[in-house]
């Protein structure tokens, strides 16, 4: 068991280049979509954008908590937490077109001379809500980012070839704590720039969290579809086991939860407050269609998720589980148009834009995924935990 | 058919869980029903190979969890709209928003307390005398020894044939268990 090299079967190289094929001519369409309306490109774009971005922090967020509390589970997808985090240089050249081009199809509330008149930023906005410091920040916020991917990585790398080293175990766990007290401090700014300032008259302190919830769910569900996917093949056909989807099923329940939980604290400490400030958020958001969306939002993103989710045999079956998780990545997509888009317009429909851009930049990142998955052996082979954790415990009948 | 008055069943040691799960799958094999297992702590696969059905624990916790959050909702409800209704700052009497924290602490209050009493319930807990605690050898189910016991009630239940069982199964210790 020990000397197996855990090596990526060919459905890894089929998924890279199919995710990168359809992304591909997606993204051709996309750029024909931004030649011709601009506008509705980069608000497509910005939901999009947001979307992957979770992808790959939540696996940043996931990767580092699995480091501090152990557990089969995390053992089972680190590898393939390790790949989606690899693919955050892709998540800044996708940031670029924002900062570059976007920003005054965006962010006109507090760039545009005209809209400032009719609604005047307060000064600390005034001096904060720049496009010099907007960019000083996004580029700490990677920074802080990819600072973390660097060592997460690199010492799994070191782990791979010398298990016996204890100190690097303990640095795993050191790092670990303060790296997701860093992760979510960079999140929370980071959304605050990039999404809650699309109305800068609007505040919430739990936006952050809600995004931070948001993109564990997102990353857990990623997660199941990827593993039950690899566990079709040798040589992970003989590792995932039902007590490990089990646990990531768990998982997927609580982050469930705590998104509804995050959203709900949100609406209700602004419903109770009714000041008019604050009310806004949810009077463009809970009226019209809008409100359709809204109800659909709660109903798929949380209350099927969660009564499904309950069961024991839907979190074991291998053929449910991850199809639910499919499903909530999809309504992370709703859910995030229904964040963004309202800002822009009244007309809750989408546009074709809002398909083929999540396609394009969701094509590429799942290239780059599947790339990244075949660099390494599908386990962390240097894991002390290793054995333990794939070892059979369930008798089979006879 | 005279033991059965007097026995409660055959008791036999195994000092693994390997062993254990072996012993009780090679009991149930050759056919006993009423057998059961006994270990220091909870040993994965022990369930499977003792044929334990699914037990009624998550719905019994379920249906608490339904009560409470239907009932912590209606209650304030009740208070708000029909019993006392009060205008406050021109809200809706029915302010569901509001209602909704209390919901949802008593749906984790029903819910728990339906499964640790219900869990109680079913084991038919407490219990403050069991058979198997007349064999002396039995407090070692606590610490480092595992335990499957076959059941004077099981129909097919013959005590030397069961020993003699046992005794296949390379159990360390096979004693009768005295029923009192």
């Amino acid at each position: 068991m020990a000397a197996q090299e855990y090596p990526a079967p060919e459905s890894v190289g089929r998924l890279q280049q199919r995710a990168l094929l359809i992304g591909g001519i997606a993204l051709l369409f996309s750029i024909f979509g931004a030649m011709r309306s601009p506008g509705p490109f980069y608000q497509s774009y910005l939901m999009s954008f947001m979307l992957i971005l979770g992808l790959t922090l939540g696996s940043l967020g996931l990767l580092m908590l699995q480091h501090l509390t152990g557990g089969h589970w995390g053992i089972v997808i680190r590898r393939s937490l390790e790949s989606a985090v690899r693919t955050l240089p892709l998540i800044v050249v996708f940031f670029l077109p924002i900062v570059f081009f976007g920003m005054k199809y965006l962010y006109g509330a507090w760039l545009d001379p005209e809209e400032l008149q009719k609604e005047p930023l307060s000064k600390f906005q005034q001096a904060y809500l720049t496009t010099g410091w907007f960019q000083v920040r996004a580029v700490i916020y990677f920074a802080v980012w990819l600072l973390l991917m660097f060592l997460f990585l690199r010492w799994s790398k070191e782990q791979d070839v010398n298990r016996e080293d204890r100190a690097l175990r303990l640095r795993f766990k050191m790092f670990a704590g303060p790296g997701i007290i860093l992760y979510v401090f960079a999140m929370t700014f980071a959304v605050i720039d990039w999404v809650m300032s699309l109305s800068p008259h609007w505040a919430s302190t739990i936006y952050g969290f809600l995004y931070v919830a948001g993109q564990l769910i997102s990353s857990m569900a990623f997660m199941i579809a990827i593993v039950v996917l690899l566990s079709r093949t040798e040589p992970f056909s003989g590792v995932l086991q039902k007590r490990h989807l089990h646990d990531l099923g768990k998982l997927l329940l609580a982050f469930v939860m705590l998104w509804a939980y995050f959203d709900f604290s949100q609406l209700l400490i602004i419903w109770s407050g009714n000041q008019p400030e604050e009310i806004s958020f949810y009077r463009t958001r809970l009226y019209g269609g809008w409100g359709v969306v809204a109800v659909l939002v709660l109903i798929f993103h949380f209350f099927v998720p969660f009564f499904l989710l309950l069961s024991q045999d839907v979190k074991r079956n291998a053929k449910v589980l991850p199809k639910i998780a499919m499903w909530l990545i999809f309504m992370r997509l709703v859910d995030l148009f229904w964040m963004t888009r309202p800002e822009f317009t009244s007309r809750a429909v989408p546009t074709w834009l809002d398909l083929v851009l999540p396609i394009a930049l969701g094509g590429l990142w799942l290239g780059f995924f599947a790339f990244n998955l075949k660099q390494q052996p599908l386990l962390p082979i240097g894991d002390p935990k290793l054995e333990e954790a794939i070892e059979h415990h369930e008798h089979h009948e006879h | 058919m005279l033991h059965r008055s007097h026995i409660y069943g055959v008791m036999g040691e195994f000092s693994t869980p390997d062993e254990l799960i072996h012993a009780t799958e090679k009991v149930r094999e050759a056919g006993y029903r009423r057998v059961n297992a006994y270990s220091p702590f909870p040993v994965e696969g022990l369930s499977e190979a003792l044929g334990l059905k699914r037990n009624m624990v998550a719905p019994i916790c379920l249906l608490g969890g339904l009560t409470g959050g239907l009932g912590g909702f209606f209650f304030q409800y009740w208070v708000a709209v029909i019993a006392y209704p009060q205008n406050i700052a021109g809200r809706p009497l029915n302010s569901w928003p509001a209602f909704i924290p209390v919901t949802f602490e008593l749906t984790i209050l029903g819910a728990a307390l339906s499964a640790v009493f219900g869990m109680l319930a079913l084991n038919k807990l407490p219990q403050p005398h069991h058979p198997v605690f007349n064999v002396p050898r039995f407090t070692h189910a606590s610490s480092d020894r595992f335990f499957v016991c076959i059941e004077a009630k099981d129909p097919k239940f013959h005590l030397e044939e069961c020993a003699r069982l046992l005794q296949q199964l390379h159990a360390h210790h096979i004693v009768e268990v005295p029923d009192d």
